[in-house]
């Protein structure tokens, strides 16, 4: 049983359990804040019942004309909620917010290229490979954009995978 | 130049864009230098432009140049504020302003701002400069006029929501009436009247506004209006709808409003409470107005009068049928949901007295057998226990047995559910009842079952956690208690050589590395716990809610490097923060999401107000202190960068009138070990019938801290003054006329005195007492009880103190020399003692030798610096060499006493360091051997059988089963290893807590020949 509403500054306090995963990042605080400053629409927490944090999804909505689209900057969930498809929900509830609110093209993410599990989880969740990035995390590991078209983009345009890889410096944001 | 041309194309601050970028780009990539040279070329060209100036002052701060940067910055201000015909614009000041908030004088930003908007009026992008630097300065009035001002000028949504936002800043954060509320709602209802609402988040705060004051039935209409269309998403209307019908009392149509969105959201648990509470009538979080909410199940339930056992019995009924409709209709993936509302309903009818137990314990097994295998099935279900007696609890584990047994699933379904009903074996508490035999047996078969289902995890990426990973932990919990009921390390030795290879088999299993890391704190190898601490990548926030894991031990140990890193890591995190936080509150503001406003400046609170921040602020103090207690003049540069010992007292009031918080994750912590206070492996063993019971030890470490933190923010200044005391008697026993300034630290070192000891629970004529009884042998040591630090640093401080007063304070003595032999004797008796009872090291671990540790790093280093300042003021200037000779004979009798003490210390450092010699001195071989024996000591009782378990898992693995990687990993794992690594931790702590006591022996040595 989960109930999912909008992060808010205390759960930093409290999502200690699913940050100490080795893949999930624990950021500086301006990243953190300046997403709840400019996007608290697009970060979401899960509790379980005893107040528990369950995990959570944070992201944006930028870009202009047809690249105007939701993007998924960290999904992750505690070791103890695994297996309960808690990331598709928290996938499900931001792609809505961005198709249905923000009236997005497309929502994307990016993932290492060598995360299996998760390029999995993506795929099954209706992502595609657009492209590779070459050296996108600390100039080492290559990493995937994938994308998932919304309602707006008709034709699924959006979602064409590009036929070579790019490297960091081409990507049109950060 | 005119302030028009600032807003003109091509021109920045007065000067030409392309001239200007050049000095930016160098900036932006850290060319400083070479930026501070296009800077100083422009500044040539414009002389006396306050933007070309502001340019070099930025590029000076950025390369450290603090003053000339502060300097050219005032010299641009004097500028603006002499020449009116001189720019004005928001680039220059906002360039200005960067600078001053670096160098800390966000006042000098304001002020220009403040003169900049009185200088050209209307200006908005100066008026939202100037709103900025209030935001900075927390100064909520001011932002409020500021924005009223800004509103009033364009009549713009925002400016009247920042100026509601500073209204409610002053009420919820600063010194403002909740009838300020009411101005903020009469700004709003003109605003809406003339112009409506334009953004979601605006209406939000609008009935926020509504909602404080208590008129829910006024929010509840503005949002089922028009304006209630301005939130897009249903379900958070409805929340918002819920909770206002809740608080104005109208519990049906709250109730039904929870029901909606129950429809949309079947799985939300929080919602279902509300659901139910409304439905009920018996949850009262919601009276008083109260806001924050509930998100526990109530406990306990009030039957309100008006509700009869009919009503009750036909809204019960409705929920029940509410629900089943729930669970047909739920997809797959949120049919959790309406099974656990199921069990809730159960659990309510039973407090209202109506309902049977077994069908609650029914519902619990059907719940067991659809959910069972999932991880979370024993948190999900603990609310649900705690209604049950015992002998229930019982009932329910045979039936939830007997249903394992007859389901039938895929085996890593059947593992969770075998994991699942061990846990709660545990968490019921009976194993902790079995006899030491089969509670062991219970451990091996975990251990067991975790070595035949690995062959399940060998397709798993590396990154996934393996299946049946829960059984190692709960094997540590079982052997621990066996260590708790025997007292043999044989069994923490068990679960490290466990745990270790749980680490070599997957690495990123945190759980089993917070475990360890206790542990091997425990063993008194504090260094490899550290090692395991850094791997979980604690850092940023992770700082403030985890460094609880490791800091309280470091804060007692002899490594002091450690401590040291994390204490820097830890402020410089908090600190930043601190800093930056106002930048991010003025984000929100300007993004339009006016309550996330509110939240940062209260976070920003939550965070100063941080109990962890103080500590770590007075103990990074404290143990500057502790490092340079051996040279007298370097301390004294240490005294002035603490303020001599002011900067701690300031500290501890500042904070402690505003409430501490407490941020700290406690739920991460062994419970064991539920809070840094309080740790069950130091035993009384016979104190925990049942390990679950007194985990509310909360509120006694809220209470020990604030004692503590004000007891240790007295230090710095105590030791100052001391030292003062001490050089002051010596120049009265030279100089007759003691001046007036000697007499304000002994009277200031007195009044400190006495709040010191009142914190210990008396006054400072009992103090005298307890500690003289202990020193000459009529009160045990154990009379100081855990607070004997605190009791042999007054004895110094008090020793230091009567050496300029001329107040008697032994009640039967004779003149102020036998205080010295109060404190030595003192110090004998604890160290000696300690010394005695911490024993050979490798196989006693526990509390004694932090409180070793601290003696010498703390009474004993206070009470050299004592004796540092003694002998320097008492030699006379430039014949530091020359040892002083009676002068007369008050002070050759002081002198022999001096001496006397400083051999007397000298000979109880040398019983530490003859014990630590033996204990550093200890081969690896035979330190090894002897742990390793403790695991396979006797056949026939533990501790021992786990292990052998272990040893069996190393064994047999078989690769083809397995895959590579985990075999590779099984086979990896040394016990043999994992000993050498134990001994070596505690062999640096030995070695370093041997240098430092060795460095006293020097020090003490120099002194000596001093005298």
């Amino acid at each position: 049983m989960t109930t999912i509403r909008k992060f808010c500054c205390n759960d930093l306090l409290r999502f200690a359990s699913v940050n100490l995963d080795h893949l999930t990042e624990t950021f500086n605080m301006s990243f953190y804040m300046t997403y709840l400053a400019r996007w608290p629409d697009y970060f979401h927490v899960a509790e379980g019942p005893g107040n528990r944090i369950m995990g959570y999804i944070m992201g944006k909505v930028e870009g202009q004309g047809e690249s105007w689209h939701g993007h998924v900057t960290a999904v992750s969930v505690a070791p103890e909620y695994r297996r309960q498809q808690l990331a598709k929900k928290l996938m499900n509830l931001l792609e809505d917010i961005s198709d249905k609110i923000d009236k997005a093209y497309f929502v994307d993410l990016f993932v290492r290229a060598s995360n299996v599990p998760a390029i999995k989880m993506y795929e099954k969740l209706g992502y595609v490979v657009y492209r590779r990035v070459l050296r996108y995390y600390s100039g080492e590991e290559d990493g995937l954009d994938m994308r998932k078209a919304l309602s707006r983009d008709v034709d699924k345009k959006s979602v064409i995978p590009l036929k070579r890889p790019i490297t960091p410096d081409e990507l049109e944001y950060d | 130049m005119s302030s028009s041309l600032a807003g003109k194309f091509g021109y920045a601050g007065g000067i030409p864009e392309r001239k200007v970028r050049p000095v930016w780009d160098a900036i932006d990539s850290r060319q400083y230098k070479n930026a501070l040279k296009l800077s100083s070329t422009l500044l040539n060209k414009y002389p006396n432009l306050p933007y070309a100036m502001a340019l070099k002052a930025l590029i000076l701060e950025r390369m450290g140049k603090h003053e000339e940067a502060l300097s050219i910055c005032m010299e641009a201000k004097e500028l603006l504020h002499k020449n009116v015909s001189l720019l004005m614009d928001d680039l220059t000041l906002s360039t200005l302003q960067i600078v001053f908030q670096r160098l800390d004088r966000l006042d000098l930003a304001t002020s220009l701002y403040d003169y900049a908007c009185g200088r050209i009026p209307n200006n908005l992008e100066l008026m939202m400069g100037l709103f900025n630097c209030y935001v900075r300065e927390y100064a909520y009035v001011k932002q409020q006029q500021t924005a009223i001002k800004m509103y009033k000028l364009v009549g713009e949504e925002r400016f009247l929501l920042w100026a509601v936002c500073s209204i409610q800043l002053q009420v919820s954060c600063g010194q403002g009436g909740e009838k300020l509320l009411g101005l903020a709602e009469g700004l709003l209802k003109k605003h809406i009247a003339s112009h409506s609402l334009h953004e979601p988040e605006a209406l939000i705060v609008y009935i926020s506004v509504l909602e404080q004051q208590g008129k829910y039935g006024d929010a509840l209409e503005v949002l089922s209006g028009k304006l209630g269309s301005l939130i897009l998403i249903e379900v958070d209307r409805l929340r918002l709808q819920g909770r206002l019908l809740a608080q104005s009392g109208d519990n049906a149509a709250a109730a039904s409003t929870f029901q909606k969105i129950l429809e949309m959201c079947p799985d939300d648990w929080e919602c279902f409470l509300h659901y139910l509470g409304c439905l009920l009538e018996d949850d009262q979080s919601w009276c008083n107005g109260v806001t924050s909410e509930p998100r526990c199940p109530p406990g306990s339930v009030n039957k309100l009068p008006h509700i009869t056992d009919d009503m009750f019995n036909s809204r019960i009924q409705d929920a029940s049928a509410f629900v089943r409709k729930l669970e047909t209709e739920a997809s797959d993936d949120s049919k959790r949901g309406p099974s656990l509302a199921y069990l809730e309903i159960e659990r309510r009818k039973l407090l209202h007295g109506i309902g049977a137990k077994e069908k609650l314990i029914d519902a619990l097994v059907l719940y067991f057998s659809r959910f069972g295998y999932l991880a979370c099935f024993c948190s999900d279900v603990e609310v649900f226990l705690d209604i049950l007696t015992p002998d229930e609890k019982m009932d329910l584990l045979e039936k939830l047995k007997e249903s394992s047994v007859s389901t039938s699933m895929v085996p890593t379904k059947s593992l969770g559910l075998a994991i699942s009903l061990q846990k709660l074996q545990l968490q019921i508490g009976i194993t902790y009842k079995l006899p030491d035999a089969e509670l062991e047996s219970l451990a091996v078969k975990m251990i067991n079952i975790y070595r035949k289902n690995l062959p399940l995890s060998k397709d798993l990426d590396p990154q996934e956690s393996m299946h049946g990973e829960d059984l190692f932990h709960m094997a540590s919990n079982i052997l621990v208690q066996l260590y708790w009921r025997t007292g043999k390390i044989g069994y923490l030795l068990e679960i490290v050589m466990m745990l270790e290879l749980g680490l070599n088999i997957r690495r990123f299993v945190s759980q089993y590395k917070i475990i360890l890391l206790h542990l091997y704190s425990h063993l008194g190898a504090l260094p490899v716990a550290y090692e395991w601490f850094r791997t979980l990548d604690v850092k940023n926030i992770l700082l403030e809610s985890l460094s609880h894991q490791i800091l309280p031990q470091l804060l007692l140990s002899p490594l002091w490097e450690a401590l040291n890193d994390l204490l820097k890591d830890y402020l410089k995190f908090m600190d930043d923060h601190l800093r930056e936080s106002a930048d991010l509150t003025f984000l929100a503001y300007r993004h339009r999401n006016y309550s996330k406003v509110i939240e940062f400046v209260q976070f920003k609170e939550q965070l100063q107000h941080s109990n962890q921040y103080l500590i770590a602020r007075l103990e990074s103090s404290i143990l500057k202190l502790k490092e340079k207690a051996n040279n007298i003049e370097e301390e004294e540069g240490v005294f002035e960068s603490l303020k001599c010992g002011t900067q701690a007292l300031e500290l501890a009031n500042d904070t402690l009138c505003q409430s501490l918080t407490f941020n700290e994750e406690l739920q991460l912590r062994p419970w064991w070990t539920p809070t840094p206070k309080k740790d069950y492996l130091l035993g009384p063993f016979e104190e925990l019938k049942h390990p679950m019971e007194n985990l509310d030890h909360c509120r006694e470490w809220e209470t020990n801290v604030r004692e503590n933190v004000e007891r240790r923010s007295l230090l710095p200044r105590m030791i100052y003054l001391s030292v003062q005391c001490v050089s002051a008697s010596s120049k009265e026993n030279i100089d007759v006329n003691g001046s007036v300034s000697d007499s304000t630290f002994s009277l200031e070192m007195k009044s400190l005195l006495e709040r010191y000891v009142k914190i210990l629970g008396c006054s400072v004529d009992e103090a005298v007492k307890v500690v003289l009884d202990v020193a000459e042998g009529q009160r045990p040591l154990e009379a100081l009880g855990s607070d004997l630090i605190d009791w042999v640093n007054f004895a110094v401080f008090l020793n230091a103190w009567n050496l300029s007063s001329h107040e008697s304070v032994l009640p039967r003595a004779e003149g102020s020399t036998s205080l010295w032999h109060l404190v030595n004797s003192l110090l004998q008796k604890c160290i000696v003692q300690k010394v005695r009872i911490t024993g050979p090291k490798v196989c006693s671990p526990g509390g004694d030798l932090p409180v070793l540790v601290q003696l010498i790093a703390e009474p004993v280093a206070w009470h050299c610096l004592i004796l540092q300042s003694y002998v320097r003021s008492s030699i006379p200037c430039g014949k530091k060499k020359k040892k002083i000779g009676p002068t007369d004979g008050s002070t050759s009798v002081l002198s022999q006493t001096i001496r006397d003490s400083v051999l007397s210390l000298y000979s109880i450092i040398e019983v530490v360091v003859e014990w630590l010699k033996e204990e550093v001195n200890k081969t690896e071989d035979e330190a090894v051997d002897h742990m390793l024996s403790s695991l396979t000591s006797d056949p026939n009782e533990g501790p021992g059988k786990v292990y052998q378990a272990l040893i069996e898992l190393w064994s047999t693995a078989d690769e083809g089963e397995l895959g590579d990687r985990i075999f590779q990993g099984i086979k990896s794992w040394s016990p043999t290893d994992v000993a050498r690594k134990t001994f070596k931790g505690q062999h640096k702590m030995m070695s370093t807590f041997l240098q430092i006591c060795d460095s006293k022996l020097k020090l003490l040595e120099t002194v000596k020949q001093q005298i």
